[in-house]
């Protein structure tokens, strides 16, 4: 039936192969909006990441009890509480970061990368697992986000995490601050995603092709392929 | 529907043969793109008369930049190697034009590099993009360096009175119209291209006798600002009038060279009359209630994007079609 | 059965996540307007340097404060004052003096202008403008040149269209404040 998949597996499986951003193109909302500086995507995504955990993990243990007709219903008030949790306490405890983020930590309720995550995966394993799960795409999340805000910060104002990393003879790019910046930068980054995918199932393609020459198999054809994985 | 399909099934059918008669043109894609060049030599020479011979590196840089990025990127991608058809040389000298004077030279790399990678070459090359590579290119330049963009320059044999700014914005920031005569000639700030109409207008006519623009989009546009841009005027005589409109800042040099791209502007006649006066209503509602003054670059590529569309709502009656019954 | 299982798991999980968050919100509500009030309390003596202690003035329309220094005599006003810019609302603290005739200083509390540009605003060599500005007759912005007279500011460049606003948010707001001082409504 089902594939075991080891532990490590549901952790690292998070970070490229289902990567949120990249591969499963969820929580765009925010990744657009807050990655002017790395420092707040790294903000945005932890706060996803607390949410994600706690609300996988809370998932995940009452699974067997929620009746399948408002199970939706139910996660959605799991994470909002979640969510409302982390808005109030940054609001008390790091007042500068909050007022960056805006309106983007209340919005972590609709971020489908949670929701996602819970009616994909939660609510079909058990809670090791799912933590798992959601860690590896917590870190995911948070490896797109420093990312793509890296990327921002150094052309949109030179510095990285506040430190100048660009000469003073370097002319930022305001466009890389603005949304407009947002769209062409991961628009760029998830096209070399999706070149480098396509390579690399290429060459494993190719690689199969000549594995069964070597042993004669005469016909390969697309069925063959496919039962092989590539 | 009462046609019968004659075609079998199983039938290989060639999308890309059709049937006889071919039309020849005289006209190749290389021809056009250096006849469109020539035409813009007027407006080169002016630009160089009223800001100063340096500004041809301004051109040379974006024509060199154009060209290396569009033969880089065949290069990477394996494909047949173009540049010698003009079409990326144009793009870049059309940018640079659109440049203000003394811009300098590696932002107006970047933007070479920006209009054919992200405005061409990311489509799948010529004939392939949405919208207009050379505006691409300087919308990009706008949004990444607004205070170098709007940073003009005094023209040669000013008198004292005109100032560095441009008309649009003399009328924007302080309500101040400057005289159609100027403009005309071009002894006004803006743009290097874009500052003498009748340079503009030289080359645009000699296009358009040659058939390579279809006059309709220049005139529709001009016709469109006469009746929006009127409109406007007449509601509010505050407001500027329809003559200052067309000759003040890029009008004349979009409705000429931007605005008439082959690949970016549609295909039919009539498409091509709702595209040109589409461009002139939704420049006028910039001009007069944007933030920024000008909005030819923004109208074109705003109205580029309705071409598909334009296009198959303006698709001509097939030769010989029977013309659909009304449904009761 | 099968109806009383779904309400059962709605009102428990209602009920639960409703706990936690009051109790979570017990312990962070007073922090939260601890650190508004605190946010308030710096831009009132941002604007007035020597204050140490504000009262506020109640029913004027919009937040009026009376500034008083270490010897507790009165040093000026501080306003609260919010109008549109370039994309969205700018929110302005006006220092004044107590004739209402000089601008202490201006800080600006809230704004959305286009990132390293309208944001300029709030960089030193436009803001300081403000510092001993005679908003009298009212505060003109010119262009280009430097300003020769006590009531004029310089624009930014490449970003007319935000310091005209300030400008026009300074006005108005030291316009509302002298109609109220004639009424009187500044004891």
């Amino acid at each position: 039936m089902k594939k075991r998949v080891t532990l490590l597996k549901e952790f690292t499986k998070g970070l490229w192969e289902i990567n949120p951003t990249f591969k499963q193109i969820l929580g765009m909302c925010p990744t657009l909006a807050v990655t002017v500086s790395a420092i707040n995507g790294i903000a945005m995504a932890l706060a996803t990441t607390f949410v994600l955990f706690f609300s996988s993990l809370l998932i995940s243990l009452i699974r067997k009890w929620i009746p399948n007709q408002v199970r939706i219903a139910s996660y959605i008030v799991i994470i909002a509480t979640f969510v409302t949790i982390v808005d109030l306490v940054m609001k008390a405890q790091f007042v500068e970061l909050s007022k960056a983020l805006g309106p983007f930590i209340p919005l972590i309720v609709v971020n489908c990368i949670i929701l996602g995550r819970a009616e994909a995966f939660a609510s079909k394993n058990n809670p090791l697992r799912s933590m798992l799960d959601a860690l590896g795409n917590g870190a995911g999340f948070l490896i797109s986000l420093f990312v793509l805000g890296s990327i921002r910060e150094i052309i949109g104002s030179r510095t990285i995490l506040g430190y100048q990393v660009m000469p003073n003879g370097f002319e930022p790019w305001l466009i890389m601050i603005l949304p407009a910046g947002a769209f062409l930068t991961l628009g760029l980054l998830m096209g070399l995603a999706n070149l480098y995918t396509e390579r690399k199932k290429n060459l494993e393609r190719e690689a199969l092709i000549a594995q069964y020459k070597r042993v004669g198999r005469e016909e390969i054809t697309d069925e063959v392929l496919k039962e092989a994985g590539v | 529907m009462e046609t019968t399909t004659t075609i079998e099934p199983k039938q290989k059918v060639y999308f890309d043969l059709t049937t006889s008669p071919h039309l020849h043109s005289k006209w190749t894609t290389s021809k056009v793109m250096w006849f469109v060049v020539a035409a813009l030599v007027p407006s080169i020479a002016a630009a160089l008369t009223f800001f100063g011979w340096t500004q041809i590196f301004i051109i040379i840089t974006a024509v060199v930049f154009a060209v290396g990025t569009e033969v880089s990127i065949q290069v990477i991608r394996k494909k047949q190697i173009t540049w010698f058809d003009g079409s990326a040389a144009l793009t870049g000298l059309l940018l640079a034009l659109t440049l203000p004077p003394n811009f300098s030279l590696s932002a107006t790399a970047i933007g070479s590099v920006v209009a054919i990678g992200l405005g061409k070459q990311i489509f799948g090359g010529l004939g392939y993009n949405i919208f207009n590579p050379a505006l691409v290119g300087r919308a990009f330049l706008q949004a990444a360096f607004p205070v170098q963009i709007t940073t003009w320059l005094k023209p040669n044999f000013a008198v004292d009175s005109v100032t560095s700014a441009t008309p649009l914005a003399a009328f924007k920031f302080d309500k101040i119209f400057t005289d159609t005569v100027p403009m005309a000639i071009g002894n006004v700030g803006g743009s290097l291209g874009e500052t003498s109409a009748i340079a503009v207008l030289i080359g645009g006519i000699l296009l358009i006798a040659v058939g390579i623009v279809n006059w309709r989009i220049p005139l529709s546009m001009i016709l469109g600002m006469f009746l929006f841009g009127g409109m406007f005027w007449l509601i509010n005589p505050q407001n500027p009038t329809p003559i200052f409109h067309i000759f003040a800042g890029s009008f004349l040099f979009g409705a000429m060279f931007m605005a008439t791209d082959w690949v970016t502007s549609p295909i039919t006649n009539k498409g091509m009359w709702v595209f040109g006066l589409g461009i002139s209503l939704v420049l006028v509602v910039i001009r007069i209630y944007g933030g920024l003054p000008e909005g030819v670059m923004y109208s074109i590529l705003f109205m580029n994007g309705f071409v598909p569309l334009i296009n198959r709502y303006t698709r001509p009656t097939i030769f010989g079609a029977v013309k659909e019954e009304k449904k009761k | 059965m099968k109806v009383t299982h779904i309400i059962a798991t709605l009102t428990l999980i209602g009920i639960i996540a409703g706990g936690s968050l009051s109790l979570v919100n017990n312990w962070a509500a007073p922090k939260i307007a601890l650190n508004q009030k605190a946010e308030t309390e710096r831009a009132i003596f941002l604007v007035h340097l020597d204050g140490k202690r504000y009262e506020e003035i109640k029913n004027t329309g919009f937040e009026v404060y009376k500034v008083f220094n270490q010897a507790d005599s009165s040093v000026g006003y501080s306003l609260v004052y919010a109008g549109n810019g370039f994309q969205g609302k700018i929110k302005i603290m006006i220092g004044l003096t107590e004739d209402l005739n000089k601008i202490t200083s201006i800080e600006i509390l809230e704004q959305s202008e286009t990132p390293g540009l309208g944001t300029k605003i709030l960089e030193a060599p436009y803001k300081n403008q403000y510092k001993e500005l005679t908003p009298t007759p009212s505060i003109k912005l010119v262009k280009g040149v430097e300003p020769s007279n006590p009531n004029e500011v310089k624009a930014i460049t490449g970003a007319t269209i935000s310091s005209r606003s300030v400008v026009a948010i300074v006005n108005e707001g030291v316009k509302r404040l002298k109609e109220l001082q004639i009424k009187g409504a500044l004891k």
